[in-house]
């Protein structure tokens, strides 16, 4: 157990939980993909997609029980081995895959899950243990033989998990009796790991080795050293490098050597080894193309390594000694016993006592010297190109992003300030070759800046995965069978996006199965297919994302949703002014809820709300689809990034503004025949078959117009979230541009509010533009 | 926004220095409606000519906008509207005096920007008590150089008192 924590052991436990949760998040939709293979006849053979999936669950929980045996987690190792034996026995088809075990199975994810909690803030995992103790019970209980259908032949009997939460009864390398599939199991994404943790420890190593040569007494350096070289060979020997294996294990036990006290030798062994740092490179790069990284030499370079060794701890090595007696026997130039004897009166170098003796001629020892050369300086004869494993990924800091993406933003603004400088405007000459430059970069400043935003993209498949363990549980808790379809998995979103809509798709989801799809035997009973369908969808639009959720139950009821709406105030008269999507849009009202009664799923009407808020927060659009006894589809249309939007610049009088192109539906010229005053004096526009209010910016904002006359100007038909359209009148459309918003500085913020605006942007000309904010102008529209 | 438009206080001005004790007793002093006004240099960041400035809705009068300084987003506040005196027509003697309180910078127009004048505690009074106006509660004090009196703001009572005007405002219709 760790006694006390430094940083550097801190940033290892960190690492570990960032891991173990991605493993987690990788591990469950798998574990869930057999629950659909437990109704297989009992009597055949598991699929090969079934031992595949079983032997990458098992792969996974291995990996975590390695790392959090590494860490001293003993309760998190317990639970992650019970689970890897229980899996063990499932592949070798000891026993029956039944839903009982998909079950235990996410327990323990949850179980570990909350380990992970606890141990990032305690940095330890001795309050789980009652925990872990009640898990490893349960699958005892499961795995043992009377309670689980055994096969006919009663093969092996399961291996005794004790309930004491002691590691010693744990088996520590349960490897050995996986051995001969474990080379099926290194898949190429294993290996890229391993390749890339290979490089990073490589690089440790490294500097700590510099240090050690430096300060042979620093036994921080040797212990982590010690560790690095532990978990190195733990990985090539699992991956089934057996060469990289040896070489990390001697590495390991000259520093056990040095770490007990048992050699002195510390600068001499920093040194051999950093020399072999090469080595161990070269054969991460054979392993990179595809080879089982062989090492050319290995057991000179064991030897020499064991040489440093004190004596009573060298390993007698058969047919490798560097030693010069040892090769000139080997070399049958003389005899053992002849060295010996030359050992006795060793006074000068021994071969040359050997030589003046007569036993060996001077060219032989000449050559044998120029072995003993080549041996005790392995790494010159190392002249494979040095280039380290490539690493794939990084991982950054995410402020530091959004600083460098802060500053792209600046430099799209400086660059149109330079490009349409007005000075340059005064000046009679034909600009060509400036232009020309001044495109150039302007093409280079939009790629920078696309890159930068791919930068924070992260593919949505995680959160999807998610959604695939809520729909398991929901349908055990509401008995209702549902098959989930997830596609576009692979699109990309904004980091702080996906943060953001992952609770609106619980939610939208939890709505979908408890509200939409009806039990399994009513549907049945309506013809529909027994089981209900949920697909999930994510794809790009034109800068935005869509996701789409779509059910094939129930649908929303019309009718229920007005009456509700009546009866909670929300809706005037008898409703039947409303659109169907106004009529939708009510089930976004906080508390509104048509379920009669309130479930632990859902029902309280809270969900909704909390959709709309979060997706409003990531300016994105809410849109719903239904048709009564069909289904329901609602689709999230959410921009790209929120730093930058697609804007349409516009102009009443000497003011600009930004429009979000999101919100514009469409703009043109009225005809006066198309204009409506009512008595109280607010303007109404005919669009086809609607009749829209007229908002006056100027009249918003105090501004001289151009136009007072409706006729004259422009009317941009604007959409909200409210799903009633404005239309909004201006001098003039100038242009559509990218837009990089901006706060209104926090004093501003501080003074008041400030209506009908979102934010800022600077336009090329220096001049600050405001962001118009189109759901607030419509809600103060609907106020009047 | 030109390099010459603006008088940048940085590392190479004599005035400025990061040892506090330098800028003690150290005041900008500009020119409001023919009186003499004193802020504490340590406030004041740089100082800029006027530039057309973005008017914000909603905001109190004395809050003109926000204006565009190297792509950071700040806004302006009038200190003739602040103080309710006559509005004036800017000119090129028109400066914003930036100013930054717990990293928000805002600006501050004034009619012109006069020196940096060091003015040592002993000759500072506090303000009158009685005072006529409101604008009395934004005064640290009296600043006496010789026989011209300078009267020295308190920058964080000059932006954030508005509430306290809200208030008295709201009480006395």
């Amino acid at each position: 157990m760790i006694e006390k924590i430094d940083a550097g052991q801190l940033e290892i436990i960190m690492e570990f939980i960032t891991e173990a949760r991605e493993l987690i998040d990788e591990v469950e939709p798998d574990i869930l993909i057999l629950e659909d293979k437990t109704g297989d006849d009992p009597d055949q053979e598991l699929s090969r997609e079934t031992v595949d999936d079983l032997n990458a669950i098992f792969r996974l929980f291995h990996s975590m029980k390695g790392g959090a045996g590494f860490l001293g987690f003993n309760n998190v190792v317990e639970s992650t081995h019970t689970a890897e034996n229980l899996l063990d026995k499932l592949r070798t088809g000891t026993i029956n895959l039944t839903s009982n075990h998909v079950d235990l199975l996410c327990k323990s994810c949850d179980f570990t899950k909350e380990a992970l909690d606890y141990i990032e803030e305690n940095y330890n995992d001795e309050g789980m243990a009652e925990a872990s103790r009640e898990l490893v019970r349960l699958f005892t209980e499961d795995v043992s033989p009377g309670n689980s259908a055994t096969k006919g032949q009663k093969s092996s009997q399961p291996k005794e998990i004790n309930e004491e939460p002691s590691v010693a009864k744990v088996d520590p390398s349960p490897e050995i009796n996986l051995d001969m599939d474990m080379a099926d199991l290194v898949n190429p994404e294993i290996r890229q790991k391993f390749l890339e943790e290979s490089d990073d420890l490589l690089q440790e190593v490294e500097s700590d080795l510099l240090k050690l040569s430096e300060n042979q007494q620093d036994s921080e350096s040797i212990e982590k050293l010690f560790r690095n070289f532990h978990s190195f060979k733990g990985n090539c020997g699992f991956l089934g490098f057996s060469d990289l294996e040896k070489l990390g294990h001697m590495a390991e036990t000259l520093l056990d050597a040095l770490k007990t006290g048992a050699s002195k030798e510390g600068e001499r062994i920093a040194d051999l080894l950093l020399e072999l740092i090469d080595v161990f490179k070269n054969s991460l790069e054979d392993i990179v193309k595809g080879n089982n990284g062989k090492i050319e030499g290995l057991e000179l370079y064991l030897e020499v390594m064991n040489n440093l060794l004190p004596r009573n701890l060298q390993i007698e090595i058969k047919g490798s000694s560097s030693r010069i007696g040892d090769i000139l026997v080997r070399q049958g130039a003389v005899k053992e016993e002849d060295v010996q004897d030359a050992l006795e009166a060793q006074q000068k170098p021994l071969g040359e006592i050997l030589v003046e003796k007569g036993k060996v001629s001077a060219d032989k020892l000449d050559k044998a010297l120029k072995v003993q050369e080549k041996l005790r300086e392995p790494t010159q004869k190392s002249p494979i190109e040095r280039r380290s494993v490539k690493r794939q990924d990084i991982r950054v800091d995410i402020d530091k992003l959004d600083n460098l993406i802060t500053l792209i933003g600046e430099m799209v603004i400086a660059e149109n300030m330079v490009i349409h400088n007005p000075d340059l405007q005064h000046l009679d000459v034909e600009l060509e070759s400036f232009n020309k430059a001044g495109q150039h970069m302007s093409k280079i400043v939009r790629e920078l800046q696309e890159m930068a935003m791919t930068i924070r993209m992260v593919p949505i498949s995680g959160l999807f995965r998610r959604m695939i363990r809520l729909v398991h549980d929901l349908s055990r808790k509401s008995g209702k069978k549902v098959e989930l379809k997830l596609d576009g998995e692979n699109t990309e979103v904004d980091k702080t996006v996906i943060e953001k809509i992952s609770d609106p798709l619980v939610h939208l989801i939890r709505n979908s199965m408890d509200h939409g799809l009806e039990p399994n035997e009513q549907r049945k009973d309506i013809g529909k297919p027994e089981i209900g369908t949920i697909s999930l969808t994510a794809s790009h639009e034109e800068g935005d994302v869509l996701i789409t959720i779509v059910d094939d139950g129930r649908g929303l009821d019309r009718k229920k949703l007005i009456a509700k709406g009546i009866e909670k105030g929300i809706v005037k008269g008898d409703g039947s002014q409303l659109s169907d999507k106004e009529a939708m849009q009510l089930i976004f009202q906080p508390g509104f809820s048509t379920a009669e009664k309130v479930t632990d799923i859902s029902g309280r009407g809270v969900g909704m709300d909390v959709v709309r808020q979060n997706l409003e927060s990531i300016k994105g659009r809410i849109d719903i689809h239904s048709e009564p006894g069909q289904g329901t589809t609602i689709t999230l249309r959410i921009p790209l990034t929120l730093a930058i939007i697609d804007g349409m610049l516009i102009r009443t009088g000497h003011a600009h503004y930004i429009l979000p192109i999101l919100s514009i539906r469409e703009s043109f010229q009225p005809s006066m025949e198309a204009i409506t005053v009512t008595p109280d004096g607010q303007e109404m526009v005919k669009v086809r078959e609607d009749l829209l209010p007229v908002v006056r910016l100027h009249g918003m904002h105090n501004i001289v117009p151009d136009y007072e006359d409706l006729s004259k100007g422009i009317l941009i038909v604007l959409e909200g979230r409210i799903g009633s359209n404005i239309c909004l009148f201006v001098d003039e459309l100038m242009g559509q541009q990218q837009t990089v918003i901006k706060g209104l500085s926090e004093y501003i913020n501080h003074t008041g509010e400030v209506s009908g605006v979102s934010g800022c942007t600077i336009l090329g000309n220096g001049e600050v533009c405001l962001i118009l904010d189109v759901n607030s102008i419509e809600e103060s529209v609907a106020k009047e | 926004m030109t390099e010459n438009s603006k008088i940048r206080l940085d590392e190479d001005d004599d005035l400025y220095d990061d040892d506090e004790d330098t800028q003690k007793d150290k005041y900008l002093t500009f020119r409001l409606a023919g009186e003499d006004y004193g802020i504490d240099i340590a406030f004041v960041t740089e100082i800029i000519g006027i530039q057309k400035i973005t008017e914000v809705p909603d905001m109190p009068e004395f809050i003109r906008g926000v204006i565009n300084l190297r792509g950071k987003v700040i806004p302006v506040m009038d200190v003739r509207l602040r103080f309710k005196l006559a509005p004036r027509d800017y000119d090129e003697r028109t400066c914003i005096v930036v100013v930054d309180i717990e990293d928000n910078a805002v600006g501050l127009v004034v009619d012109e920007v006069s020196e940096v004048a060091d003015i040592p505690e002993s000759q500072v009074e506090s303000p009158p008590q009685s005072g006529r106006g409101k604008s009395s509660r934004y005064l640290k004090g009296m600043g006496k150089i010789d026989e011209e009196v300078k009267i020295l703001l308190n920058v964080d009572k000059l932006l954030y008192e508005e509430e306290m005007e809200a208030i008295l405002e709201a009480t006395n219709n």
